[in-house]
């Protein structure tokens, strides 16, 4: 596949929530190995373009289709393995359990998991899963606080077990919903690094966020949502210091 | 040995593998309150075989296991894709439902139930619990083991981890469907006669408890829950009639005291689900105050 070809596309997706549209007739097409972002005010549609885009929420029209195969139909379990993996607004993380084990149930689709799991003499399969595990946690920065349990850790470190969770099913393409919410200045900073990373290793990622500083920084591609609708799309530096854009936000 | 301790021990066992095979569902975060049916299903299914058909008991036992799975794998798929709420509902209903199939049920008794089994012995009691201790074990510390607990601490979590959540859960409710029908049929077979009542309400409630009292956390607390409630009343035999009082007090202050149960980490001081909820409500604060900046 060349490196500019599509591999997420939304095409006239259409939802509706007890008459109001969420989302009317929304196209969106995510190149391989970029960082595209969608904003807009509260009530644009941007968590609902996730939630149709990994499987949550079906849309009543339109398609989802993932490197030319249509996904439309699927449950968000079955867009794993495919390789579409996503983060949660306000953080899912089994508290419980531990970080190392949030982690490994990140590989959950890689992984034997069935009965054939109990086999207490781990295959060479297990075995490299487990180090990649711990090598993530360290290149998370989560190697002191593997046994802790998820619930214990700091807000900020909560959010990127998430990611380190997610990492771990290796995605083709990454679904954030606002991962830089919450975030003190020098957690944004340090986002933004990583999603920089994570675009120079090749990944394709979709980022839904408030944070215009952090989609100026990130993003090679911005579409803007307002009232379901995609209001304009391009660079960031053209969208972002567009009129649409500002009507948008402040309504003048 | 003398046959009183040994109709203590072989009652302890019993409730032991009914505990262990309830945790096993209970792993997933999902409770049964009708788990007797499958005590039931194990106990008239190998009933049949030793009664008319003269098959060996440990055989018997093996085909109760995969009749129970079956109607624990059937319940399940119908179940456990609902609320908790109707999951309690429809197990509770199902074992409503088997035990008045198996009253009208001509073939195995009706009411009258079935006699004459026997053979229940130490050892096929506690080699059961061996061969479930040592499934459980290797369950908890695989990746299987690890599914369960993830569907138990967020379902919502787990489908974006990948995973296939009814099929899992199903899974665990055959597994501990499979092992209450093991219990069954040995119950069934050091009892020597059967009803279809002694499967009712209380026995499902009671298998709850050894549960909830041991704690859920650890599959060994189960058990300890069912050490201990088997011989309480052995205890408290002098009480006569105020045993259920007595029992009923018990329980409220445990409750209390280590809502837990007897085994397992306390959720208060650890940081438990408590604690992660006033963190989240935290975090959807902070966005509240964000959001309308932009």
């Amino acid at each position: 596949m060349s490196p500019l070809a599509e591999l997420l596309r939304v095409t006239a997706v259409t939802k509706r929530f007890q008459g109001v549209e969420a989302l009317a007739d929304i196209d969106l097409a995510v190149q391989e190995g970029t960082v595209h972002g969608v904003v807009g005010p509260n009530g644009a549609g941007k968590t609902t373009l996730l939630n149709v885009m990994s499987g949550y929420v079906r849309p009543d029209a339109g398609r989802i289709e993932l490197a030319g195969r249509d996904i439309t139909r699927l449950t968000p379990q079955l867009r794993v393995p495919l390789g579409l993996v996503r983060t949660f607004q306000n953080i899912r993380l089994y508290g419980g359990l531990t970080v190392l084990e949030n982690v490994l149930l990140g590989q959950h689709t890689r992984a034997r998991t069935g009965l054939r799991s109990l086999w207490p003499f781990p295959t060479p399969q297990e075995r490299a899963l487990r180090a990649e595990a711990e090598a993530a946690l360290e290149l998370f920065e989560l190697a002191p606080y593997r046994s802790r349990r998820a619930a214990e850790l700091p807000y900020g470190l909560q959010k990127q077990l998430e990611m380190a969770r997610a990492m771990a099913a290796r995605p083709r393409v990454l679904l954030l919903d606002e991962p830089a919410a919450g975030m003190t200045t020098d957690g944004r900073h340090a986002l933004v690094e990583r999603l920089h990373e994570l675009r120079g290793q090749g990944l394709t990622i979709v980022v839904v966020e408030h944070d215009m500083d952090v989609i100026a920084k990130v993003c090679d591609h911005v579409t803007v949502l307002n009232f379901g609708r995609t209001l304009t799309e391009g660079p960031p530096a053209v969208v972002l210091a567009g009129d649409e854009v500002r009507t948008a936000y402040l309504g003048t | 040995m003398s046959p009183y301790a040994e109709a203590v021990l072989l009652q302890v066992g019993i409730n032991v593998l009914l505990a262990l095979g309830y945790w096993i569902a209970v792993s997933t975060g999902k409770y049964s309150f009708g788990h007797a049916a499958f005590m039931a299903i194990g106990a008239y299914a190998a009933s049949m075989l030793t009664l008319n058909f003269a098959w060996p008991l440990p055989v018997a036992m093996l085909v109760a296991a995969v009749v129970a799975a079956v109607a624990g794998a059937v319940i399940g798929w119908m179940a456990l894709r609902l609320s908790l709420l109707y999951l309690a509902i429809i197990t509770f209903i199902f074992g409503q439902l088997v035990e008045l199939l198996f009253a009208q049920w001509d073939y195995v008794g009706g009411a009258t139930g079935m006699i004459g089994m026997t053979g229940t012995t130490l050892t096929l009691v506690y080699s059961s619990i061996a061969v479930v201790v040592v499934y459980l074990v290797l369950l908890t510390r695989s990746r299987l083991g690890l599914a369960y607990a993830a569907i138990r601490e967020d379902e919502r979590a787990a489908t974006a981890s990948g995973l296939r959540i009814t099929r899992i859960a199903v899974g665990a409710f055959a597994a501990s469907a499979a092992v209450t029908g093991v219990a069954g049929a040995l119950a069934a077979h050091q009892l020597m006669i059967i009803t279809p009542s002694l499967f009712g309400p209380q026995q499902a409630l009671l298998i709850i408890l050894y549960c909830v009292l041991g704690g859920v956390q650890y599959f060994w607390g189960a058990a300890v829950g069912a050490i201990v409630l088997s011989v309480l009343p052995i205890w408290f035999e002098w009480l006569n009639d105020w045993y259920m009082i007595v029992y009923g007090l018990l329980f409220v202050v445990l409750m209390i005291v280590r809502p837990q149960g007897l085994i397992g980490r306390s959720e208060r001081s650890g940081g438990g689900p408590l604690l992660r909820r006033l963190r989240r409500d935290g975090a959807v604060a902070v966005e509240r105050e964000r959001e309308p900046v932009g």
